[in-house]
């Protein structure tokens, strides 16, 4: 132990440590961003000739795949050859170790006749479990991103369909290399202004209303004057003086006269119209209204948003570029076990396992497992193995969910450990390293062992086994 | 108040509450690891044994208190 802190190691350990301190203070936090479902890419990253979307998730599944495959056959590529003498390697050694090992200790537990299919299921889950829980120990995983601001879907009634915005109202563009900007063009408004907005624009269209109403009335008063006058023939003195005063209470005198309600509502219209419009052309440029403003927080400067501009990749620390977006990170790579759909595909695989090495082993009539009215027809007390049979049913099913959660919940919080740790200190995290390193061969043996435990089970028919109980008691 | 805040409010309120159920699992890892101490001083000879079934006892204790973890997980960041 004395000789690791000896010679280049120490330097190194020294170099790491300056490095976490200095980038701690030199470059600007951005915000662990937690999301229980895997991260969708950016627009434009679709899985080929499809239109689904990659998920970061997806990339760690397909990696823990090809990490499988290459084991498999560089293991293969060095196993001795029948009654070869040559000792194998130091990789392949290790290897053969953890196989004989584990097939010990599955030999133990279900060393029937259906060992080898209940073998390989176990080693196939365990290997896939365990490669996938040790991706979130690789540094840069979880860690290296596109990064961008910090953006949430939002749903828009108008057009029907989700938009990837900021949690300022910005619709988020994709440039070169992953660099993501925003459309700079738009003012954010809060929801209350937005709804101040609609209140006076309503308010304008009103006195609009009644402006054209009242000039309208007016108009319609003056005709009706100068009608009057006409017939009179009154002098041109007396005209002008009355207009005026006809002028004066033209609206109270006149308040029957009938007026165009059409073109009123058109003044009215033309009003919220213009409203309309304006929140459009808003939509039409990028820019929402009515999202959550977590941007509203202590230390966040209104952004300038005069011009369409792209926000650079590390803005330089301090600097106001740097406060005006909430940035958040979206891995190139998230560990698998930390998405449902992986866990839950693992559980269906497994109980699916489990069910049919229970139907080799007993054929149908592994069914009476379940639907167990055989007794019933000798006493009514059979009724309590019916109820236990649909327990059973219930039972197996639960399988997938007992399976698929507990290992997504394991692995996710740990990931939300390291990453919680890693924001709080930078040297700090090491020993949970060491934690998430034996959490992850955990659970993925629990995960194998459980469904070979629950495989040998299935194997094991009920009624003998209590008619085995009976003649040992007896 | 205003609406936001409630919505936290009531989210870190369930969230706590949820986790409630990671006490059991406490116990029964507590419960599991003391059966297995006093085994294990019993018959040192089986330690091997005993650990290995003691880990699989507090993995399955232990998913209890993390079934209670994702409902608070859920809570805090997936509903809206």
């Amino acid at each position: 132990m004395n000789s690791f802190w000896n010679g280049k190691r120490r330097f190194v350990a020294l170099f790491m440590f300056l490095a976490g301190v200095f980038v701690a203070l030199r470059v600007p936090p951005v915000i662990p961003f937690i999301q229980l479902p895997g991260e969708n890419f950016p627009e434009g990253y679709n899985v080929p000739f499809t239109d689904i979307r990659i998920t970061n998730t997806l990339v760690a599944g397909v990696i823990v795949w090809v990490i499988l495959l290459l084991l498999i056959a560089y293991v293969a590529r060095r196993r001795p050859k029948d009654g070869s003498t040559v000792p194998p390697g130091g990789f392949y050694n290790m290897f053969e170790a953890l196989f004989e090992g584990l097939m010990g200790f599955i030999g133990g537990i279900a060393g029937g006749p259906h060992f080898r299919i209940i073998f390989n299921t176990f080693m196939t889950i365990f290997l896939v479990v365990l490669i996938a829980n040790w991706m979130e120990l690789v540094p840069g995983i979880d860690t290296v991103g596109f990064i961008h601001p910090h953006v949430k879907e939002k749903y828009d009634a108008d057009t029907d369909e989700y938009k990837v915005v900021t949690t300022d109202g910005y619709e988020i563009y994709q440039g070169f290399l992953g660099i993501s900007y925003v459309n700079g063009q738009c003012d954010w408004i809060s929801p209350a202004d937005e709804a101040a907005a609609d209140e006076a624009a309503q308010a304008r269209a009103d006195a609009a209303a009644i402006s054209a109403q009242q000039a309208q009335i007016e108009a319609a008063a003056y005709d009706r004057y100068q009608a009057a006058h006409a017939e009179h023939g009154a002098e041109e003195a007396d005209d002008s003086h009355g207009d005026e005063a006809g002028d004066d209470h033209g609206s109270d005198d006149h308040a029957d006269i009938a007026v165009d309600s059409d073109s009123i509502a058109a003044a009215k219209n033309e009003v919220l119209d213009a409203r309309t419009a304006e929140k459009q052309a808003r939509r039409d440029r990028g820019c929402y209204t009515g999202v959550a403003p977590s941007a509203w927080e202590d230390g966040y400067v209104e952004p300038d948003k005069s011009e369409k501009k792209l926000i650079p990749l590390h803005p330089e620390p301090g600097s106001e570029e740097a406060k005006q977006v909430p940035w958040v990170v979206l891995p190139f790579v998230r560990v698998a076990s930390t998405d449902l759909n992986m866990t839950l595909t693992l559980g269906i695989i497994a109980f699916v396992m489990i069910q049919y090495v229970g139907f080799k082993a007993l054929g149908i009539g592994y069914l009476t497992k379940f639907f167990n009215f055989g007794t019933l027809l000798k006493s009514p007390l059979g009724g309590i193995d019916v109820a236990v049979g649909l327990l059973e049913l219930i039972g197996d099913f639960a399988k997938i969910l007992s399976f698929s959660f507990r290992l997504l919940g394991n692995i996710f919080a740990g990931s939300i450990l390291l990453f919680v740790m890693s924001f709080l200190v930078p040297i700090l995290p090491w020993p949970f390293f060491i934690l998430e390193f034996f959490v992850g061969v955990i659970q993925a043996l629990v995960f194998g062992l459980l469904t070979a435990i629950f495989m040998q089970l299935a194997t094991v028919s009920h009624h003998h086994d209590d008619d085995h109980d009976h003649a040992e008691a007896h | 108040m205003d609406p936001q805040s409630t919505i936290i409010m009531g989210k870190a309120i369930g969230a706590g509450l949820a986790m409630i159920g990671a006490a059991g699992g406490g116990i029964g890892i507590g419960l599991a690891v003391g059966g297995a101490v006093q085994a294990m001083g019993r018959n040192p000879d089986h330690t091997a044994t005993i650990q290995t079934n003691m880990i699989l006892g507090v993995a399955f204790a232990e998913a209890v208190a993390i079934y209670a973890l994702v409902v608070s997980l859920i809570i805090l960041f997936v509903l809206n």
